[in-house]
């Protein structure tokens, strides 16, 4: 297990050093190999690691199951923290881990990344930066697997950090673009203010908890896991280590405010990297990034780290819905806690961003748009704060990854055909044109939209069915579930809208085709057609397949099985009657399956209403004022980058400009200043310095005269 | 005085080793045997000696014997003075090759022994003499080693300036006998202690302050601060770059070393006076040859205005000693001086090595312009003169920030701790004066590098000319960055060196080597 825990980064890293050093002289237009041949390899390992931990979980207790590898240790500061009288270590120990959570990423990431590996073989072809491009796929890889595997936080942290530099070297891949340069610069820029949250959320962590490894280890710093023989002893609690999970009563951790605040900065790491409101704006520009780019890094991989790192905090996140942060605001107090913040910003977000993927005429935003509204979801679910949520939530992120990534290479295929023209309005009746595309996107489609029997259809039901029942509940909170319930509601049927005007669109109507793409516009090469129709089965397939098995398995990791360990008061008071709802929780709602399908089923019949054909209803649609004034709303995306241009950009610049100034006049100044009196100085008393030796002797003399008579002196005094 | 024994004798016998051998290259040096052998034998000398000190601070304790004082001060002094004295005899091969060979190499052996015999001495007589044996093989160097005008010159106003700040020192070392009624250090500490403690000799205090001006004004010709710099610029400029190394280095160990045992360890209740000299002394000098450093041309008068600003340096872990006697920071600040004084001697005799490389006084007699375009013809030693050059400015990581760092931390040790108010803001202004020549300094170090590495050569490219010069380039360049990278040993044995320097001069000790069968 060490050696796969270590081989899958191992080998992308190793394609990605051979390809970046060797790439451009010596590899040239064979650069895809190393690189396909390494995330194959880790595919495979991948698979053969999730078939161990399977094995492992399966036979593990409530406990949950997990396994850590130290290779070495990064840092160990002894008393690095003192604070009435209690000394800390701090001690950063590279560590990799396998349970249930790490090994479903892992398999993800490789597989998705593999076929987007071979599909950029195709798609990449001819592009002067060929091996560079193969080089930042394969460090992309690397660097997302060490962050789905790693053990400590600081380590996630700077992992996060990895994928968030590989991100923009590819989102501003072709820089010689202006818009590109860009938006990869606004990406990292907009990434930061979340790292910035991360971050403080780290060194809150490290105070309050006295650790930031996730596992406990013993007194020689070996980890000590949930499943481990009784005998060992903790000498160091981790974060959701053994020792913290096996309290009681959620006593390992803190709620109240700091639990919250703790919660809050985790959240506002997790909108930066996962495109949530307000920190959504980089996506749709990333789209500026090569197609593979946006398919595996702003679609699958990459924007999940948000939600993996939420999930992978559970703990921490129910320990503040148990004990939340009341806030008196007069007439009532009202509850606030982790998850409820999660599943506001989820819900929310995945309502705008649907909003405004209704009127985007770009395909590629379209998506875009539509990846952050499904990731709201994700969050969404995150925030139920109930075991099957976070299931569900990452059974969502599982099969959104395949149908996204599908989504994505569709269009790109459609790029590829129409000479790099992504407008919508220039093109239409692909159909015929694109045979290959046009199926395996229509399976996207629906599987985005929901439909039975597509992958994106049961996920969606679970999360919609999750909410759905934390809106029961009689309380205020409760009242809140059941309004962001309505709010997916209505996502979804948006959802469907939009992702079909954008179907449409594309492949219906009169054959259109843009000059650009020139006289022969022809369906894309096998490379690309292969992964498309592979990503197909895969978008059909996962959902009715995984439904059943796939919270059973997940919830067997440690941080997971927290929340079946300790149930609350009153499951434990009937636990027969809680057993029930957790059973309950992994079948098919018929309620919200039949609203859910009919929304969808809505939204693709408008979609088909206004878009097929002549499109005069549209026109006439459109002529409508309200319609209209929502229009230039969602088509200027609610504006959120001109009201951050002038409430944060325009004082950003107005200080750096007040700083330069103060720089170059004051600062510079004395400087300068400083320099010109040690010069003036030095030339008064260069003319000491005569040459003649009677001169030096009788300035000596005088001196230690001086000196004489200030030792009289002192003596007087 | 503890009584005089063959102990005492075979407590010099590495200083008697050095002599020897100077006096046997004089002797048949007279006789023109060898041409080429004066550098090897010398070294061979050396490492006699060396091995000497090595053997006896192996098999005797620290201790007084007649008028020598062995501690780890004087072990420190000597063995880095024998480092020294290799290292000059390597600058010097290729002179010794020349006509002055014996000469050059067996002064150079004197004035080191000279050096060592100055550490250990505890008796005033012994210090006078052993700094005059400094003194007179220096006058030779001087005048054999460059036969020119600007040579003759610097030779002479050496001679008379020295011989003008020795009749000072004498004069002080007298009033201290006066005071202390014997010429032995350790006879006269324990006097001072009675008179300060009884004052029971009225004035002794007062005639106190008047020897340690005089004797602070004698040894600061030594090291060359305010006022008794004059001559540094005039003779290093006039002279060879081997011999402005040997004159910035080896008579700065000893004023250093007899300045910390007179001032810091025979003369108690003068503290509160000779803080306040020493720290106006460094404050004036260090700013003074920073100052006019920043406007010379001429790369050994810089160095000269360099070495001064380094004496003012060297007097802030002085002063420290003597502002907090008798705490830790006073002999961690008294550590810092000797750590200063190793890295300080490794630095300067480096880039004077270097700069020896290209000739005796190089291309165009030490002008700074005939480094221009170094790095194109000579990139390893251009390499090298950048690293001497940082090393003296102070700048991480090599050996020179270490010595900055602890002498600015020991003034701002004082500042910070609670005591006399008059005296924390003395040493603050201490510290802030110093941390602010770092960065005037940094003005002309900068410049050599900038000449050396920006700037297209103006001649034809200088030649290496000496591998002994080349070879101690190399040496020093080697000890600057591993002192700056490993600190570790050298601050341990500099804060050995001076944690005792004022009880190793009590009479009564029992550490006195004459009681032990």
């Amino acid at each position: 297990m060490r050696t796969l825990l270590i081989l899958i980064p191992a080998l992308p890293l190793a394609a990605a050093l051979l390809t970046g050093l060797l790439g451009k002289r010596f590899l040239r237009e064979k650069s895809h190999w190393p690189t396909i041949l390494a995330i194959g390899v880790s595919f495979l390992l991948s698979l053969s690691l999730f078939l161990e931990v399977r094995r492992y979980s399966e036979a593990a207790d409530v406990a949950g199951w997990e396994h850590v590898e130290t290779l070495w240790s990064w840092m160990d500061i002894d008393d690095a923290y003192q604070f009435e009288g209690e000394s800390r270590n701090f001690a950063i120990d590279v560590t990799l881990r396998a349970d249930a959570l790490t090994s479903v990423m892992l398999v993800m990431v490789t597989f998705i990344s593999m076929l987007v590996a071979i599909y950029s073989a195709g798609y990449m072809k001819h592009d002067p930066g060929y091996s560079r491009f193969f080089a930042l796929i394969a460090l992309f890889v690397f660097s997302m697997t060490m962050l789905v595997s790693v053990s400590n936080f600081v380590l996630l942290y700077v992992f996060w950090e990895a994928v968030g530099a590989c991100s923009y070297l590819l989102i501003g891949f072709w820089f010689q673009k202006k818009s590109a340069a860009a938006a990869g610069m606004k990406a990292f820029l907009v990434n930061r203010v979340g790292d910035f949250g991360f971050a403080l959320a780290l060194f809150f962590i490290w105070t309050v908890y006295g650790s930031l490894n996730f596992h406990d280890t013993d007194v020689h710093g070996t980890p000590v896991v949930v499943t481990a023989a009784a005998s060992t002893e903790t000498e160091t609690q981790g974060v959701l280590g053994r020792s913290r999970l096996e309290q009681g009563d959620y006593d390992g951790y803190i709620g109240g405010g700091i639990g919250l605040t703790i919660c809050l900065l985790l959240m506002l790491g997790a909108c930066g990297k996962s495109a949530q409101f307000p920190l959504h704006v980089w996506l749709p520009d990333a789209m500026e990034g090569p197609t593979p780019v946006s398919a595996l890094i702003h679609a699958a991989t990459m924007v999940t780290a948000g939600v993996y790192m939420i999930a992978r905090c559970t703990p921490l996140f129910a320990a503040s819905a148990a004990d939340p942060y009341l806030l008196d605001v007069g007439a009532e107090v009202i509850a606030i806690h982790g998850p409820l913040v999660v599943a506001t910003i989820g819900a929310f977000t995945a309502l705008l961003a649907g909003l405004i993927a209704l009127t985007q005429n770009d395909l590629k935003r379209v998506l875009a748009y539509s990846t952050i509204s499904q990731l709201g979801y994700m969050f969404l679910a995150l925030g139920t704060g109930s075991l099957a949520g976070i299931v569900f939530g990452m059974f969502h992120l599982f099969t959104h990854a395949f149908f996204k990534a599908l989504l994505f290479l569709g269009s790109g295929s459609v790029m590829h055909a129409m000479g790099h023209v992504i407008d919508m309005t220039k093109f239409g009746g692909l159909r015929k044109l694109l045979p290959w595309t046009h199926w395996t996107f229509l399976i996207g489609c629906l599987a985005l939209a929901g439909v039975v029997p597509f992958a994106g259809f049961f996920s969606k039901d679970a999360i919609l069915v999750e909410v759905a029942l934390a809106g029961e509940a009689d309380s205020a909170t409760g009242r809140w579930y059941a309004v962001l319930y309505w709010s997916a509601i209505v996502t979804a049927a948006l959802t469907a809208f939009y992702t079909f005007r954008a179907y449409f669109m594309t492949f219906f109507g009169p054959l259109r085709v843009p000059h650009e793409a020139g006289k022969h516009a022809h369906e894309s090469p096998g490379t690309m057609t292969g992964p498309l129709a592979i990503l197909a089965v895969f978008a059909t397939m996962v959902g009715f397949t995984l439904i059943g098995s796939f919270g059973g398995f997940l919830e067997k990791t440690p941080s997971l099985a927290y929340l079946n360990r300790h149930t609350s008061a009153s499951d434990e008071a009937d636990p027969l009657a809680a057993q029930a709802t957790k059973e309950h929780h992994y079948q098919v709602h018929t309620e919200v399956a039949m609203l859910s399908t009919l929304l969808a089923l809505s939204g693709i019949g408008l979609a088909a209403f206004l878009y097929l054909g002549e499109r005069r209803e549209v026109q006439w649609f459109a002529r409508l004022p309200v319609i209209r004034w929502f229009y230039h709303l969602s088509y200027g995306k609610f504006f959120f980058d001109q009201i951050y241009m002038v409430l944060v950009i325009w004082p950003v610049r107005f200080l750096a400009w007040l700083s330069y100034l103060l720089d170059r006049w004051l600062v510079d100044g004395l400087v300068n200043l400083c320099a010109a009196a040690a010069l003036q100085l030095g030339a008064i008393l260069r003319t000491l310095q005569t040459g003649a030796l009677p001169f030096y002797a009788f300035l000596m003399m005088l001196m230690l005269l001086v000196l004489l008579i200030s030792a009289f002196w002192t003596n007087l005094v | 005085m503890p009584p005089l024994t063959e102990l005492t004798l075979l407590h010099l016998v590495p200083e008697i080793v050095l002599m020897l051998t100077a006096t046997a290259i004089y002797v048949v040096g007279a006789f023109g045997a060898a041409q080429q052998g004066w550098s090897w034998m010398a070294q061979c000398g050396i490492a006699l000696a060396a091995y000497a000190l090595y053997f006896q601070a192996s098999i005797f304790d620290d201790g007084l014997t007649g008028p020598l004082v062995i501690d780890h001060l004087a072990f420190f002094i000597r063995s880095l003075a024998l480092g020294v004295a290799a290292l000059l005899v390597l600058l010097t091969a290729r002179a010794a090759r020349d006509r002055q060979g014996p000469e050059t190499t067996g002064s150079v052996l004197l004035v080191m022994a000279g050096v060592m015999l100055s550490a250990s001495a505890a008796d005033l007589v012994l210090l006078f003499l052993s700094l005059e044996l400094i003194s007179i093989p220096t006058y030779v160097l001087l005048y054999i080693s460059r036969r020119d005008a600007s040579g003759q010159e610097s030779a002479v106003k050496y001679f008379f300036l020295s011989i003008l700040s020795s009749a000072v020192l004498l004069y002080g070392l007298s009033f201290l006998y006066g005071v202390g009624g014997s010429t032995y250090l350790g006879e006269i500490r324990a006097a001072l202690v009675t008179a300060s403690e009884t004052a029971a000799v009225p004035g002794a205090i007062s005639l106190a302050h008047v020897a340690l001006v005089l004797i602070v004004g004698g040894l600061a010709f030594k090291i060359a601060a305010v006022p008794f710099h004059f001559y540094a610029a005039d003779v290093y400029q006039g002279t060879t770059h081997a011999n402005a190394g040997l004159l910035a280095v080896a008579p700065k160990i000893a004023g250093v070393v007899v300045l910390v045992r007179i001032v810091v360890a025979a003369m108690p209740g003068n503290e509160e006076f000779a803080w306040k000299l020493l720290l106006v002394m460094s404050m004036v000098t260090m700013t003074l040859g920073n100052v006019v450093a920043l406007w010379q041309n001429n790369i050994r008068r810089m160095l000269a205005y360099s070495s001064i600003a380094h004496a003012g340096y060297l007097l802030i872990g002085l002063a420290v000693g003597l502002a907090s006697t008798d705490q830790p920071i006073g002999y961690d600040g008294l550590a810092a001086t000797m750590l200063y004084l190793s890295v300080y001697a490794l630095a300067t005799i480096g880039a004077f090595s270097a700069l020896s490389c290209l000739g005796k006084y190089g291309p165009a007699d030490g002008q700074l312009d005939a480094l221009s375009g170094l790095t194109r013809s000579q990139p390893i030693i251009a390499l090298a003169m950048a690293v001497f050059m940082f090393s003296l400015a102070g700048l991480p990581p090599l050996a020179g920030f270490w010595g900055k760092l602890t002498l600015l931390g020991g003034a701002l040790d004082v500042y910070l701790t609670p005591g006399d108010a008059d005296l924390r803001r003395w040493f603050l202004a201490l510290a802030i004066v110093g941390a602010i020549n770092a960065a005037i300094a940094a003005g002309y170090y900068l410049r050599v590098i900038a000449v050396m590495y920006f700037r297209p050569a103006k001649s034809e490219p200088p030649l290496l000319s000496s591998y002994g010069a080349y070879a101690a380039m190399l040496v020093c360049a080697l000890g600057v960055i591993a002192i700056g990278i490993y600190p570790g040993p050298l601050v341990g044995h500099s804060a050995q060196a001076t944690e005792s320097v004022r009880e190793n001069l009590e009479l009564k000790s029992t550490k006195d080597v004459e009681r032990s069968p």
